[in-house]
């Protein structure tokens, strides 16, 4: 028996991971991460709900359920890094720092430091603890639709060592609901919260324009140069976006990038632009869950949350990595994370760079 | 899980009495007509609507011309508050709708004793020459105190007496929100001493967002929502016909059988909580210790050392409804301002049940909920390792 603290956050998965701790027998403290309480135009924040169905979990398991004030490390770390690297026109994955400095960071710290031997959560990944001060490994879930280690790659092995991820051995989020349903928790009909949590259904441009000011620029035709139309900000774009352009009309464009410097968005209606296409990404600010960077080799990596596994060789150096895929790809847009596994082991990854592709 | 349901939350919301929804249900329906039409359907249904407001007006013995119609008790409250531009005076106890009214003027709480009482010379200090309103509720929704509001009202009458002979202009009123108390104690306005008094309809067993605002001959009031001109200009929007008829009708019988009810329900809160008490001997009530200076339909109980929010879980489980004090402040997961304010400890307020009974409430009610009450404060007692 451990003395294990789960993180709570109202929703299907970390209660059936609270459950799951009790039926194992553990010591299990709930806490419910307060990371966001500010209500958007449009949208109003449901951590108030979120916490009255932690606290029902908690009370049909017959355990404590503590409130952890991480609005500070939240604010900080998650969301001005988000608006920050969307002012300078990168496209960042703010659930992977929320997992490297809050889930990862201060719950587990806090966690550690009040007695916890484990620390779990709900997340869809599987954990091998490593033997004798080994880091641990970090594995994909069973369930494929569902896993989440795109998003845990830059969590050092050490603090895994001391984490467990209940429900990341199920293979369907049916089997999960069922679970629930089976042991009475009453949120089994809650519905999967997509996207980024503390914007909600208004999108991402809301919060971009509630936090950044609206600046008109060109949007640029990227092969003849001609002036397309008007936007509100380049900030508010992403390479290969085709939604939002308000070009009146005519054939599909994309969004081939972004210069929020100079405030141009440039766009293409020709799907095989070259420039909508790399065999090669660049990152840089690079994390190893074991610690060091794996050797030279193929390895599979995967750009976007449950996005393709693909084909790739790595060269990892000196906190950068060159990664160059067998066949062409998509372009990655500039901020977002290049994750690269060893067969089902998330070995870690880094961040696309805005460097010039090969 | 329970098919039994015991509802005892009565300061939170009461039900509309079958009375109230016949007399509302034709002006939803077949008499939809806008009041201010000129057509003789819809002058009758400005009769109506004026025969209401006439009812309510002589149920707390003022005039139908003193009587503002608004959507609830906290539009009322805003409305007496937006009267003035100067300094306010008000309670630390008092209801979110004040408060927030009060932190828009500069302003004075005072603080309550441990029993949520004003006192009158507290109020009585912190008046200054230039002090143009005192709000003070009748009676207090989360732990049942009546404030001593004749006495209040003699403060300020003295202090505008004084004004009065030293040449001063500055006026000076006296706000009472009396929501909280009108269903168990007589409202009447011309012997509370109020300059302003707060109603609402959904404290009755009439609808929610109806409400009004009293106000003496001497005051007067400034819209906030503009418009129309309806209610003589201060509240623009259609009249609600439906709403203000359930209203009248709702206090013409809250007011035919509250001394009845008043008694009936004293004896059955003070039954609940010699159950507890014996059940319990750390358990803490709040409040003051005398009947006649609390309201008789409510019991504030602290268990020290549990989790309110917990126990409300369980119970609802057993098919028993309580609250945890304010509902807002509930739902923001912060201790009460009101036992703040009375200087309750965090831990005895963290485990705080406040118990509302009402019309529909039976002995038998009384004794099923106390028995559950009793089997989850134990239970959860034990799990935390708390001796109660």
């Amino acid at each position: 028996m451990s003395r294990v603290f789960v993180g709570m956050s109202g929703g299907v998965d970390s209660a059936l991971a609270a459950a799951l701790l009790v039926e194992q027998g553990h010591d299990v403290l709930g806490v419910y991460m307060r990371n966001w309480s500010q209500d958007l135009p449009g949208f109003k924040c449901p951590w108030a709900d979120d916490l009255a169905d932690a606290e029902r979990v908690a009370v049909t398991l017959g355990i404590d359920l503590e409130v952890w004030d991480c609005e500070k490390e939240y604010r900080e770390t998650v969301v001005d890094y988000l608006v920050d690297a969307y002012r300078r026109g990168l496209t960042p994955n703010p659930d992977v720092m929320c997992n490297q400095t809050v889930k990862f960071g201060t719950f587990a710290e806090r966690a550690f430091a009040q007695g916890a031997d484990l620390v779990a959560t709900g997340h869809y990944a599987r954990v091998e603890h490593g033997a004798g001060g080994d880091p641990a490994r970090l594995l994909r879930s069973c369930d494929e639709h569902k896993d989440q280690t795109y998003f845990m790659w830059r969590v050092p092995g050490e603090v895994y060592n001391r984490a467990v991820f209940p429900i990341g051995g199920y293979h369907t989020k049916a089997e999960v609901r069922a679970a629930c349903a089976e042991r009475g928790l009453g949120i089994e009909q809650k519905p999967d919260s997509d996207g980024i949590c503390f914007i909600g259904p208004v999108g991402l441009r809301t919060f971009l324009l509630d936090s950044l000011e609206r600046r008109p620029g060109d949007v640029i035709d990227w092969k003849t140069g001609e002036v397309l139309g008007r936007h509100e900000g380049a900030f508010l774009f992403t390479v290969g976006q085709r939604r939002g352009l308000d070009l009146g009309g005519g054939p599909a464009r994309y969004v081939v990038s972004t210069d929020t410097d100079a405030n141009v968005v440039y766009v293409t209606d020709d799907t095989s632009c070259p420039a909508l296409w790399t065999q090669t990404l660049v990152v840089d600010d690079t994390h190893w869950v074991a610690g060091e960077a794996p050797r030279e080799g193929s390895y599979l990596v995967r750009t976007r949350h449950t996005g393709p596994l693909r084909e790739a060789h790595v060269v990892a150096r000196d906190g950068e990595a060159t990664i160059t895929f067998a066949e062409p790809v998509r372009t990655v847009a500039p901020g977002q994370s290049a994750v690269i596994y060893d067969d089902i082991c998330c070995l870690g990854g880094g961040i696309v760079t805005k460097e010039e592709r090969a | 899980m329970t098919d039994r349901q015991v509802y005892l939350d009565y300061g939170a919301a009461t039900p509309v009495l079958p009375e109230v929804f016949d007399a509302m249900a034709p002006y939803l329906t077949d008499q939809f007509y806008n009041p201010s039409a000129p057509y003789a359907l819809a002058r009758q249904a400005r009769a109506d609507l004026e025969a209401a407001r006439a009812t309510l007006a002589r149920l707390i013995g003022a005039r139908p011309g003193q009587v503002t119609l608004t959507a609830g008790a906290t539009e009322a409250n805003n409305l007496a508050f937006a009267t003035v531009d100067g300094p306010v005076v008000t309670d630390a106890a008092e209801h979110e709708s004040v408060l927030a009214c009060a932190e828009a003027h500069d302003h004075v709480l005072v603080g309550v004793g441990p029993d949520a009482r004003v006192n009158p010379a507290a109020v009585r200090s912190a008046l200054t020459p230039m002090t143009e309103l005192v709000s003070v509720e009748l009676a207090n929704g989360e732990v049942g105190t009546m404030q001593p509001l004749r006495e209040i009202a003699a403060v300020v009458a003295a202090e505008r007496a004084r004004r009065l002979e030293a040449g001063e202009h500055t006026p000076l009123y006296l706000h009472t929100d009396a929501s909280q108390a009108v269903l168990t104690h007589a409202v009447n306005v011309s012997s509370l001493g109020a300059d302003l008094v707060t109603l609402s309809a959904a404290k009755v067993y009439g609808p929610k967002q109806v409400g009004l605002l009293w106000s003496s001959d001497d005051v007067r009031l400034r819209p906030l929502v503009r418009g129309g001109g309806q209610e003589g200009g201060v509240r623009s929007g259609t009249e609600n016909v439906a709403g203000v008829v359930g209203f009248a009708r709702a206090l013409q019988i809250a007011s035919g059988r509250r001394k009845d009810e008043a008694r009936r329900l004293a004896a059955l809160r003070n039954r609940l909580q010699r159950r507890l008490e014996t059940a319990f001997p750390t358990m803490v009530v709040s409040g003051p210790k005398k009947d006649k200076q609390r309201l008789p339909g409510l019991l504030h109980v602290s268990f020290p050392g549990l989790d309110a929010a917990r126990l409300v879980i369980q119970l609802e489980r057993r098919g028993v409804s309580v609250g945890t004090g304010s509902a807002c402040a509930a739902s923001r997961m912060q201790v009460s301002h009101v036992l703040q304010a009375m200087g309750v400890p965090d831990e005895v307020a963290r485990g705080s049940l406040r118990i509302t009974l009402g019309l529909p409430t039976s002995q038998d009610d009384i004794d099923y909920a106390a028995a559950q009450i009793e089997q989850v404060v134990a239970a959860e007692g034990e799990r935390v390792g708390v001796t109660l």
